[in-house]
């Protein structure tokens, strides 16, 4: 079993991501860090919260641990657990005690898809004590000054179920996260699939065109993402309105008329 | 059919009472010389429009030869649907001139063939457009194309090419343009006598600009002929958006070139045509495709050069709604240079010509509604601000006017309200100011939900009105100091009359508005009812009540597990004695504590019709009364309603025991009270209950309908309307995200029960008597 030095070592971002920032989030991020005060990401899927996370450990020099949430996630699957391993119990730390530990940020990827009690370990290490109880091991954790815990979701979700708890979301510094405005997101997609601005400037206008779609049932429009795969298969040959239907419409739809709209909204653009 | 059963057949839709015999006559002697198919489908129109207004089924039937006329009879329901469509909307009037105009609104040339139908193309041209626009545009037919900047008006067909597919794409050509004209800003300019092209034309011609006429009409009116300078302005505009969207949507423009050929040879000849309109016209070929027509070179080559040379700034860089009024005015002059006079015969370019009224008139609404919204959020949001920040006592002194501006005073600065454009500021201020508004002598920052609103309010008047701050201070004033709220001991008061959609089925549509549902409380009752029905199923009880228990314990803990929260004592014991042993131990060490806490939420709704009289009404009680007392034990969230009503008007829901309510004495009072009352309309307390239900916080949302047969009413919902609506009703209800589950009693199983809920589950019970102790089971069984 790797020792934790080397675990946490996997987490360290060896080369700086390409991000362009919306606005004044870094330096916001920063700030938050320097007073260790929790961050909180809301936004859309696909418009860039991981990448931002990535530049920001990259910028602080620091691991980043990421854990996605999904609503079989226990307690133990983020504090650590004991393994019975060759007929002895040894206790592993999970993702968040690591990061703890080192020092590290914890990224908590759609933490509202998470368990409602798993949510709760986190409250005594996003307020001021900074604490992490493993209960199983008896042990009370205090997070070194480096540590910072930062949780995104996605308010745009339907269902009240999937609403963060008041006693939760209140612990955090909020950065709202959105697609980002389109000159900026057409140079994004530009660079990061490869295409040239016109077509990235297209791609963006489409995306906007479905997102637009929201109050005739389309649930979330295309993000940033998306456009970014679209790029990609048109760059690698496929022809654009092919990409575009594969990348972008299929997925955001099974609804024929939807998807039949969809597909002349890409026809009329490119 | 014979001339005596389409009488029969015709008297049994409509009530012949309304009518002379002599009027059925008629009608029937008209049908009577139809194919049996076409008698049957008008039949069935006749059944879809009597019961939303006789007066326009009576309409329908005068009409009904001129439209067989022009449609073939399979696309009577489509006709019959639009409007129907017109007179929810706009009501009779509208409706029987829509009915009157079959001819202009169904482009009846190419019958039948490879035409598109709006309704057709509309599925996937509506949201097309909303997601070009960015906003929700609606779609209405209209003999012409043209825009008032909300609805987008379309012909009802389109019959120019051969393939449908093409049909589509001319729909999704014209109705780009019009989106083009809105995002243009073709509508919005505001002229003044000041602006030099302005003062210049009211100079040259000796007309003034005109308050009455909304931009660009005022601009027509400048000119001594309108209509020519109209139609050149539609000319220039058409230059430029055909820019626009060649930059905006090229792949549309690539697609549609076949398009504009088509619309282009459909132009008259020039040859037919002289001075004014033939110079007119050439510009419209060359618009079109942007080539000049074959005999250009006719008489006036020089002056259709130049004016050729006037438009190709606009073709090649686009330009701004200004250069367009530059550019009409010196088109004008150059026509000023031929003889005879303009009489445009033939059909405006890409459709119809621009209809600034109808533009105006809803520029006028929204500024309205904008106005009172406005002030009703800001009002809203004041008033919580004077409540927290002050003691009661002070809020009278909070009603007084804003110091420093006296009502009056806020009112003068108000540019004229609800007249032409040209009297009013400037628009496009610096985005800056957006952000704040000055209330009462202090600068405040627009509060986030009001931000949009007040930024729409600023695109239309320049600024927000100093008189829209003063109401809004005003009514915080009085909202603050306003009576104390409704006592919260008394319940929840029963709603106010709510409206709901009715599916027609014939019609495959919704009948808009169409029920008026009533909330109603039941008063409790103090009868031994409850007491009694604990007693004769105590036995039963007991039992239920364990049953109900384990449910709850249910699954909490599951042992064996790779992983889990707890070690499993008895496992890790087996896998000690197993290593001891010698053999491979199981892994499988842990207890797992199961998420699945019962997050559920349930609504009961019952049947309160006479049909239940006796045997029935009893069983459901003591069905009720089994299940809550059973739930008692469980803790899931649920409630109860018994529905009844008498025609569309009345559809009324009982309130027995709503979501958030103990199952207390109240309660038992109420479904001791439940008693037989009148039909069965089982669409509306669906979709209300519906409604109640998707806004519930649960995982899981159930709805367990309770009736015994067949929905019906005392008006036409009956039969295949009545199962079609309510079956309809339980679909959408599925879509919201609920799980409707049915329980029918009735002697014998009806063909209808499959059909009405094949798309829910359902269960039939014949044996009243079961009823009680069934219906715990199911619930068991549901959610477990
Ligand atoms: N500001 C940005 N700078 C650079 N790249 C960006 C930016 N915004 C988005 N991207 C690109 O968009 C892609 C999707 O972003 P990312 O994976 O960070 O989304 P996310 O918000 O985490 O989505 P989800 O909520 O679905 O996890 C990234 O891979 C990146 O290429
Ligand atoms: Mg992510």
């Amino acid at each position: 079993m790797p020792a934790p030095e080397e675990k946490i070592a996997e987490h360290r971002i060896t080369t700086k991501p390409f991000y362009l920032p919306q606005g004044d989030e870094v330096e916001i991020a920063k700030t938050a860090h320097a007073n260790q005060l929790p961050l909180l990401l809301k936004g859309p899927t696909g418009c860039g919260k991981t990448r931002f996370m990535e530049f920001l450990a990259w910028e602080l020099k620091l691991p980043l641990v990421t854990v996605s949430c999904h609503d079989d996630l226990s307690t133990s699957d983020l504090v650590g657990r004991y393994l019975i391993k060759g007929g002895e119990a040894v206790w592993v730390d999970g993702p968040l005690t690591l990061a703890v530990r080192a020092g590290a940020i914890c990224y908590l990827d759609e933490i509202v898809e998470a368990r409602k009690d798993t949510t709760v370990v986190i409250h005594p290490l996003a307020d001021d004590r900074r604490d992490l109880p493993i209960e199983k091991k008896g042990e009370l954790l205090t997070a070194p000054p480096d540590f910072m815990l930062a949780i995104s979701y996605n308010p745009g979700y339907q269902s009240v179920l999937k609403d963060l708890k008041q006693s939760t979301r209140q612990r955090f510094v909020a950065l709202e996260f959105d697609y980002p405005e389109a000159e900026l997101e057409a140079r994004i997609v530009g660079r990061e699939s490869g295409v040239d601005q016109a077509t990235a400037r297209a791609l963006v206008r489409v995306a906007a065109m479905t997102r637009a779609l929201k109050d005739s049932g389309l649930p979330e429009g295309a993000s940033t993402r998306l456009l970014i795969h679209a790029g990609k298969l048109a760059r690698s040959g496929i022809a654009i309105r092919t990409a575009c239907r594969v990348a972008i419409t299929g997925t955001l739809s099974d609804e024929p008329e939807l998807l039949a709209a969809l597909d002349e909204i890409v026809s009329s653009v490119f | 059919m014979d001339h005596s059963e389409l009488t029969a057949r015709l008297a049994a839709l409509i009530e012949v009472d309304a009518l002379n015999y002599w009027e059925i006559e008629d009608y029937v002697e008209q049908l009577a010389a139809q194919p049996t198919e076409v008698q049957e489908e008008v039949l069935r129109q006749v059944g879809v429009i009597w019961p939303v207004s006789q007066a326009l089924c009576l309409d329908f039937l005068d009409q009904v030869q001129r439209g067989l006329n022009c449609l073939h009879h399979s696309r009577l329901g489509e006709w019959v649907n639009a409007t129907l469509d017109v007179y929810e909307k706009d009501g009779l009037k509208q409706a029987q001139r829509f009915l009157a105009e079959v001819e202009s609104n169904f482009l009846c040339q190419i019958r039948g063939k490879s035409g598109l139908g709006l309704t057709e193309a509309g599925g996937r041209l509506l949201p097309y457009l909303r997601g070009l626009a960015g906003r929700a545009l609606d779609l209405a037919s209209a003999p012409t194309t043209y825009t008032d900047s909300q609805t987008i008006f379309l012909p009802p067909e389109i019959t120019l090419c051969k393939e449908k597919r093409e049909n589509f794409l001319t729909y999704k050509l014209l109705a780009s343009w019009q989106w083009g004209l809105l995002a243009a800003g073709t509508f919005s300019a505001r002229l003044t006598p000041e602006q030099p092209l302005i003062r210049e034309l009211i100079v040259r011609h000796g007309r003034r600009l005109s308050s009455e006429q909304p931009f660009p009409a005022n601009f027509y009116h400048l000119f001594p002929d309108p209509e020519l300078a109209g139609d050149l302005f539609l000319l220039v505009e058409t230059v430029r958006i055909t820019k626009l969207m060649r930059q905006e949507l090229p792949g549309l423009m690539r697609d549609s070139a076949p398009i504009l050929a088509q619309l282009r040879r459909q132009r008259p000849a020039l040859s037919g045509l002289e001075g004014k309109n033939r110079l007119l016209e050439a510009l419209n070929h060359w618009a079109l495709t942007a080539a000049p027509p074959e005999s250009a070179a006719g008489p006036n080559a020089k002056l259709y050069a130049r004016a050729v040379e006037l438009l190709l700034p606009l073709a090649n860089t686009g330009g701004t709604i200004d250069d367009s009024l530059g550019i009409t005015a010196q088109l004008y002059r150059l026509c000023e240079r031929l003889p005879g006079g303009y009489h445009p015969e033939h059909p405006p370019i890409l459709g119809g010509r621009l209809q600034p009224r109808a533009v105006e008139a809803i520029r006028l609404r929204r500024r309205e509604e904008s106005r009172q919204q406005f002030i009703k959020a800001l009002g809203a949001m004041l008033a919580v601000e004077a409540g927290e920040n002050a003691p009661p006592e002070r809020h009278p002194a909070q009603r007084q006017k804003p110091s420093g501006l006296p009502d009056d005073a806020a009112a003068a600065l108000l540019p004229p309200p609800a007249k032409g454009g040209e009297g009013e500021q400037p628009l496009k201020p610096p985005p800056a100011e957006t952000e704040y508004i000055t209330v009462g002598g202090r600068e405040i920052k627009i509060p986030e939900p009001l931000r949009e609103l007040a930024g729409e309010i600023r695109q239309d008047l320049g600024r927000i009105p100093e008189r829209y701050i003063s109401a809004a201070l005003e009514q915080a004033g009085t909202a603050a100091v306003g009576g104390p709220g409704p006592d919260p001991n008394e319940g929840p008061e029963a709603t106010g009359p709510l409206l709901y959609d009715e599916w027609d089925y014939r019609r495959g549509g919704f009948r808009k508005n169409w029920c008026t549902l009533l909330e109603k409380q039941l008063l409790p009752v103090s009868s031994p009812f409850v007491e009694n029905t604990r007693e004769k199923y105590r036995g039963q009880l007991r039992l239920l009540k364990r049953q109900f228990e384990m449910m709850r314990l249910q699954q909490r803990f599951v042992r064996r597990q790779k992983e889990g929260d707890e070690i499993d004592l008895d496992a890790a014991i087996e896998a000690l004695i197993d290593i001891r042993a010698g053999h491979p131990a199981s892994d499988n060490l842990f207890i797992r504590l199961n998420r699945d806490e019962r997050n559920i939420a349930a609504i009961f709704l019952v049947d309160m019709s006479y049909s239940t009289e006796g045997w029935v009404s009893t069983a459901l009680k003591e069905a009720l009364v089994l299940m809550c007392e059973s739930l008692q034990v469980l803790g899931d969230r649920y409630a109860i309603y018994g529905f009844s009503g008498m025609r569309r008007s009345r559809a009324e829901l009982y309130q027995i025991k709503h979501l958030g309510e103990q199952y207390d004495r109240k309660v038992k009072g109420r479904i001791s009270a439940i008693i037989p009352k009148d039909y069965t309309r089982m669409g509306p307390p669906i979709r209300h209950v519906s409604r109640i239900l998707a806004a519930s916080e649960a995982k899981i949302r159930l709805l367990i309908t309770l009736s015994d047969g067949k929905p019906e009413d005392y008006d036409d919902y009956k039969g295949e309307y009545a199962i079609e609506d309510t079956r309809h009703a339980l679909i959408e209800a599925k879509a919201a995200g609920i799980h409707p589950f049915c329980i029918t009693i009735d002697r014998e199983a009806q063909e209808y029960i499959p059909h009405m809920y094949g798309a829910v589950n359902y269960i039939f019970i014949n044996d009243v008597k079961r009823l009680p102790l069934r219906m715990p089971e199911i619930y068991r069984a549901l959610t477990t």
